[in-house]
């Protein structure tokens, strides 16, 4: 089996320096303000002496079951195994329906570029041209705390539960991303409520199974409802035609019953 | 000298037809603008609303008052009821364009709107999005296919006309089948977003939600339309046949209702009705407009057979159920991290052109094809055998 690679973020580390992001930017050639990760969170919070500092770089979460793929109508998105969801912006048609099903609201989209220079979904692709050689993703690679760590999933999971049971008086004892929406490979630990670092509150079940279950159901619907179709039409007809073989006799009553 | 002047016969074209070109010349304008510049220099839409008004109006809107063709279509072929046959060539018509003017904006919508054809080549077989491109293609195709006829009687061509018609039976049914998968996946389509639409509309449901409401819808509109058409056109209203639609409202408004709350009642969630501000509003204004008045409006005789009863009554349902549409594809979908977002005139003048542009088109189809007066013929008909006796 391929190793699933994810990332471990501790928001008990993070200074706020941003670092990320200019790495980010970097090695991806991307403007800063287009950088594929964004700070979240509350910022400082609390009441001198009592603060506390809950801000975190925003990534993709590289989702188990990634519902942008799920809802992408040309199949531009694809869940790697060993672990980056990546997109092909050569099939991409832009319709945007990725943005929305994405309950961490990640993708973002080239509103500024026309169909010249074409405008594409941007989203952080967990640097696979870095893992290609070996290197872990340039964010990882740059901050300064070690609040970014990457590694095989199954071992960051242990470590995070490590680090809780270490520390439990400085953790909120959940890892984010284990199984939320099916699990993640951005796995979260954090002394502040997940809330507060922007994260929804996620159910463990893949958001995507409803609507998968549905399309399932698709084509045996239509065949059913069509066949359905066909034999109300046909004994309509039949129904019909038997009246009016009925009619004119009918009708010859009705003259008669006149006259 | 008698000063003699000559209007040339295109300024004697009546306001309306100015007042429509003059709407679709900005909108085109704004859309030259968009495919050069991108989306945002013209529109509000962000990465948090990457769907916005165009979705809400052009899309959900558009396919819904266009679910009056496979209705009229599937009640007058597949069940025969032949007295609604005169409400059937306006209702193709009307879904005819309104197809047309979804697929328009989506082309304005998309990113890359030249790849449109992707669909048909690169399936992602769990996508909702990807049945719904499909079916819409084929059910454009299948009512290009249902009007071809009156387009040949216009033009005189009896047996292309007549050959048509002799096949037209699977193409119907392969319509009526099109429609419901498509009617009703516009409500799948949400059913990813189950962490962001708002509990009130978010039900596993949701597709049989949608394809009730689109009856709601296609019903409402072709009384809307034939009400409208009679009026600016000078001609008879089938009163007495819009009566007969007019009859059903309640039972599809109705089974919305019930649906409705017996869902929510099972969800356990109907204390929301009540306790979520904005959105209980909301709710609140879609099931009064586009259920309870219905269901009581239309259930009274006298507003069934009067002209104004049938309009207004056809105008609140329209309206409670398209706030409908607005409700689930925005305004009930929760942001993250909200930056806000209101339409801009300039985004909206697209939707408006397009909307024009369908606007002119039933007119001059209403103006130079056989669309109306297929009542007439059956209106012969019955009365011929009479005349011979
Ligand atoms: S992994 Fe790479 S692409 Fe993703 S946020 Fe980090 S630097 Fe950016
Ligand atoms: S976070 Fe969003 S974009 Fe990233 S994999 Fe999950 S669904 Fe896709
Ligand atoms: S915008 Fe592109 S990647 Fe996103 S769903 Fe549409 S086609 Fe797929």
């Amino acid at each position: 089996m391929t190793k699933q690679y994810a990332y471990i973020f501790d928001a008990t580390r993070c200074i706020d320096c941003r670092a990320c992001m200019i790495a980010c930017s970097v090695e991806n050639n991307v403007e800063m303000g287009e950088s594929y990760i964004w700070l979240a969170g509350a910022g400082v919070m609390g009441e001198y002496p009592n603060l506390k500092r809950a801000s975190m770089p925003y990534h993709c979460m590289h989702c188990i079951e990634p519902d942008c793929a799920s809802a992408c109508p040309v199949g531009a998105w694809n869940k790697r195994e060993d672990g980056p969801v990546v997109y092909e912006a050569d099939k991409c048609i832009g319709c945007r329906y990725c943005m929305n099903a994405c309950p961490f609201q990640v993708p973002n989209f080239d509103w500024n570029k026309g169909v010249f220079e074409g405008a594409f979904i941007r989203k952080c692709t967990m640097c696979t041209q870095r893992l290609e050689v070996g290197q872990v993703p340039a964010c990882v690679h740059t901050c300064p705390t070690d609040a970014l760590k990457f590694g095989e999933r199954a071992d960051l999971i242990a470590e995070a539960h490590a680090r809780i049971d270490a520390n439990p008086e400085r953790y909120i004892n959940h890892v984010y991303g284990e199984f939320e929406n099916g699990g993640t490979s951005y796995l979260i630990l954090s002394h502040v409520p997940f809330s507060e670092l922007g994260l929804p509150e996620m159910p463990e079940t893949p958001v995507l199974e409803v609507s998968e279950a549905v399309m399932e159901g698709t084509i045996p619907f239509a065949l059913a409802w069509g066949t359905v179709l066909t034999g109300v039409a046909i004994g309509v007809n039949q129904m019909n035609k038997k009246k009016e073989a009925a009619a004119p006799v009918a009708a010859e009553k009705e003259t008669e019953a006149k006259s | 000298m008698k000063l003699r002047i000559n209007f040339h016969p295109a300024l004697r074209w009546p306001p309306i037809v100015w007042v429509l070109l003059t709407l679709m010349a900005i909108g085109f304008t704004v859309a030259m603008v968009r495919f050069a510049l991108g989306i945002g220099p013209i529109s509000n839409l962000n990465n948090a609303y990457g769907w916005g008004f165009w979705i809400s109006f052009d899309l959900f809107t558009g396919v819904a008052i266009s679910s009056g063709g496979f209705i009229m279509a599937g009640l007058v072929y597949i069940l025969q009821i032949k007295e609604l046959k005169p409400l059937l060539r306006p209702s193709v018509l009307t879904a005819f364009i309104g197809y047309l003017m979804v697929a328009i904006a989506l082309l304005v919508d998309l990113g890359h709107p030249e790849r449109i054809w992707y669909m048909l080549i690169y399936w992602n077989h769990t996508s909702v999005l990807l049945e719904i491109g499909i079916c819409v293609m084929s059910y454009l195709t299948v009512l290009a296919i249902e009007f071809a006829p009156v387009v040949f009687e216009g033009m005189k061509w009896e047996k292309p006309a007549h050959f048509v018609h002799k096949f037209i039976m699977p193409f119907v049914i392969f319509g009526v089948v099109l429609s419901t998968l498509h009617q009703s996946s516009l409500g799948s389509l949400l059913l990813i977003q189950m962490t962001k639409l708002h509990p009130l509309w978010w039900t596993p449901i949701l597709p049989v939600m949608f394809f009730t409401s689109a009856l709601s819808i296609g019903l409402s509109m072709i009384i809307f339309e034939s009400s409208l058409s009679s009026r600016y056109f000078k001609r008879g209203l089938e009163i007495h046949l819009l009566e007969k639609l007019a009859r059903a409202i309640p039972y599809t408004a109705g089974t919305y209702l019930v649906l409705k709350l017996a869902d929510l009642a099972f969800a356990g969630e109907l204390g929301l009705l009540f306790t979520s501000g904005t959105m209980s509003l909301l709710f609140w204004a879609e099931i009064l407009l586009g259920c309870i008045a219905p269901i009581v409006l239309f259930s009274m005789q006298k507003v069934r057979q009067s002209p104004n009863g049938l309009l207004a009554g056809a105008i609140i349902t329209l309206l409670g159920m398209i706030l409908n549409r607005f409700n689930v594809s925005w305004f009930g979908i929760a942001r993250l991290n909200d930056p806000g977002y209101a339409p801009s005139l300039v985004e909206m003048s697209i939707s408006v052109a397009i909307f024009s542009a369908g606007i002119l088109a039933f007119g001059l189809a209403a103006k130079y094809l056989p669309l109306f007066d297929a009542e007439e013929h059956t209106h012969n008909a019955v009365s011929a055998p009479a005349t011979g006796d």
